[in-house]
């Protein structure tokens, strides 16, 4: 069976500057993720992962290059819609290195916010978040606010928002960059199980090379080119 | 669709109202001194709308009685009645004075009027207590701002005045009580010198001076028909005399003596507003930094600036409706604690409704420049 494409970058590059001031950050970047898969983005300070992390995820522009979501073309050059921020609300979901979540709306509102912003029913979008809080196993806190919360039940009223939207790809910042070894793991075994489950792409950065066993497939980037192991 | 505003209010809601009660005090005080000014206008109409008359006639080349000094003799009132127009005339004096025998020395302004005749300075509507004057001498009608009570023996120069009336909010034009007396013992009062002062003037071969018929005033009411203006013309042409129809006298009142005390309360009314809409700024300001990161997360997890924006706004007015909210509440509860009047109108409440609503739009706007610059991506690379 084949699979079906979340993300396909052709030819991305980024630069800045020009000149003698002329910096080349990312050259020629060219791969396919596929739903369900979960890649672990690895390099060392500098070389550029934010970038890309930023450029797959509409936030920074692209220099040049061609870039797919789902099936749906995004970027050739330029961005093909005016509205990269809407991009982003409909098909990429984020988790970072904290939870960030709202901290004046409850865990429901944290889940809903992105679903309502997309003119989602509010009943469909609750009913879609409480199903996705019953997974993370934490449906009874739906109405605490985030302070009223451990911090790895944040994590995962967090990973929640991120798939509440039904992404074609998440982009998992360091998630696990401020965790115990356990629970790194736990976690990264969790974003495999979110994958799989949820037919989800998840490119996650990390720093730690005893996560990586748990990915699909290993991301890396040397000299500005996007290498896999 | 969620409402940010509303949310986040209600998470910091001690907060959002203590501020709020703050900025409402301040509001509480632009009320209070449109108040002022209120109290100003009326105190200055209100003798003149209680004593009725058409015309004033006052000492030549003066403003009397009220903003210049006026003397003129009492039997001109005489003189007067024989006027074709003119219904009844009745001579009065107005004189500020001292009294003792409270804790405090209190500032009144005394009313001489003949109470035998027909113009009558006291509006029977605002005698609370008591009778009017009814005696040629010794009695006073007081304004129960003075402190005094009935049955009171106020000493008056070398007089004991009995209080056989209270009068509420009788006021001069320049917002002190007033107190009613006989015609006679207010020119004593004004105009006669003292034994030893006359004894003194004698001994220095001076004239001993002590006219006691002088008044500051006489007015007059109009038989129906006449105009004021054409008769105020004729006394003043044939009589030597300033003659003021009783608009006229009212003009002087509110306009020459009030305009330069409404020009100062209005320029101090529209600095505290405008410190109202800095501080409502900066308040939204210090709100808004205090969310950056939210709101940075929030443009890059795709919620639009205009769901953002909409927040800022509305709490911004939010704020200014609880402040005004807050600062009505205020401003009844204190403003009879005031020495002079202090009248609160809907209509002035409601204009700085307007402004406020307005100056919080524009104090939003501070929020609304950080909204837009917030870089989204401060949420990625830690």
């Amino acid at each position: 069976m084949k699979k079906e494409q979340s993300i396909r970058i052709e030819n991305l590059t980024k630069s800045f500057g020009s000149g003698d001031s002329f910096v080349s950050v990312i050259d020629g970047a060219s791969f396919t993720i596929n739903k369900g898969e979960l890649v672990a983005l690895v390099a060392p300070s500098g070389a550029g992962k934010t970038t890309l992390l930023m450029m797959i995820g509409c936030v920074v522009d692209p220099t040049s290059g061609q870039f797919w979501l789902g099936e749906e073309k995004v970027y050739n050059n330029r961005w093909l819609t005016n509205n990269s921020r809407q991009i982003r609300r409909e098909k990429i979901g984020f988790i970072f290195q904290a939870h960030y979540l709202i901290p004046f709306l409850n865990v429901l509102e944290n889940v809903t916010l992105v679903p309502q912003t997309n003119k989602i029913p509010t009943k469909e979008a609750n009913a879609h978040a409480m199903e996705l809080l019953k997974y993370f196993d934490i449906a009874e806190k739906a109405y605490n606010k985030p302070s009223q919360l451990s911090g790895g039940q944040n994590q995962r009223v967090a990973i929640a928002r991120a798939l509440a939207n039904n992404p074609q790809i998440i982009l998992a910042d360091e998630p696990t960059a401020a965790l115990d070894t356990e629970r790194s793991i736990s976690v990264v075994k969790m974003l495999k199980k979110i994958a799989a489950e949820q037919n989800v792409a998840i490119i996650m950065v990390t720093h730690d090379e005893r996560m990586l066993k748990y990915c699909d497939r290993v991301m890396k980037i040397e000299a500005k080119k996007i290498v896999f192991e | 669709m969620i409402n940010l505003a509303q949310k986040d209010i209600s998470h910091t809601l001690g907060k959002f109202i203590v501020t709020a009660m703050g900025v409402g005090m301040l509001l509480g005080i632009v009320l209070i001194m449109i108040g002022v000014y209120r109290g100003m206008m009326v105190d200055a109409e209100k003798l003149l709308k209680d004593m009725n008359v058409a015309i004033w006639v006052v000492q030549e080349d003066t403003l009397g009685p009220f903003a210049e000094s006026s003397r003129i003799h009492e039997d001109f009132k005489d003189t007067l009645k024989v006027i074709e127009g003119i219904d009844k005339s009745q001579a009065f004096t107005f004189q500020n004075l001292q009294l003792y025998g409270l804790q405090k020395p209190v500032r009144v302004t005394a009313v001489g009027f003949n109470p035998f005749e027909s113009i009558n300075p006291i509006n029977p509507t605002n005698l609370i207590k008591g009778r009017m004057l009814q005696k040629s001498h010794y009695e006073v009608v007081v304004s129960t701002e003075t402190g005094f009570k009935l049955h009171d023996k106020i000493k008056i120069a070398r007089n004991y005045f009995t209080v056989v009336g209270l009068t509420k909010e009788t006021v001069s034009s320049s917002g002190e009580p007033l107190i009613y007396l006989s015609l006679k013992d207010a020119q004593e009062l004004q105009f006669s010198s003292s034994n030893a002062s006359i004894k003194n003037d004698r001994e220095r071969g001076m004239s001993v001076s002590g006219d006691g018929h002088t008044v500051n005033t006489i007015a007059a009411t109009l038989k129906a028909g006449y105009d004021a203006k054409s008769i105020a013309k004729k006394i003043a042409t044939w009589k030597h005399l300033s003659v003021y129809t009783n608009e006229e006298q009212t003009t002087i009142l509110t306009k020459n003596l009030v305009e330069r005390s409404a020009k100062q309360i209005g320029l101090f009314t529209a600095i505290l507003v405008v410190v109202s809409t800095i501080i409502i700024g900066l308040i939204i300001y210090t709100m808004t930094l205090e969310k950056m990161k939210e709101i940075s997360i929030m443009k890059l997890i795709g919620i639009p600036d205009s769901i953002i924006l909409k927040m800022i706004v509305q709490e911004t007015l939010i704020l200014g409706f609880f402040a005004f909210i807050f600062g009505n509440i205020f401003s009844h509860l204190i403003y009879d604690k005031f020495p002079k009047r202090v009248v609160l109108e809907a209509p002035d409440a409601l204009g700085l409704f307007v402004v406020i609503i307005l100056a919080s739009i524009l104090a939003s706007f501070v929020g609304v420049g950080k909204v837009i610059h917030a870089d989204p991506t401060v949420a990625i690379g830690g």
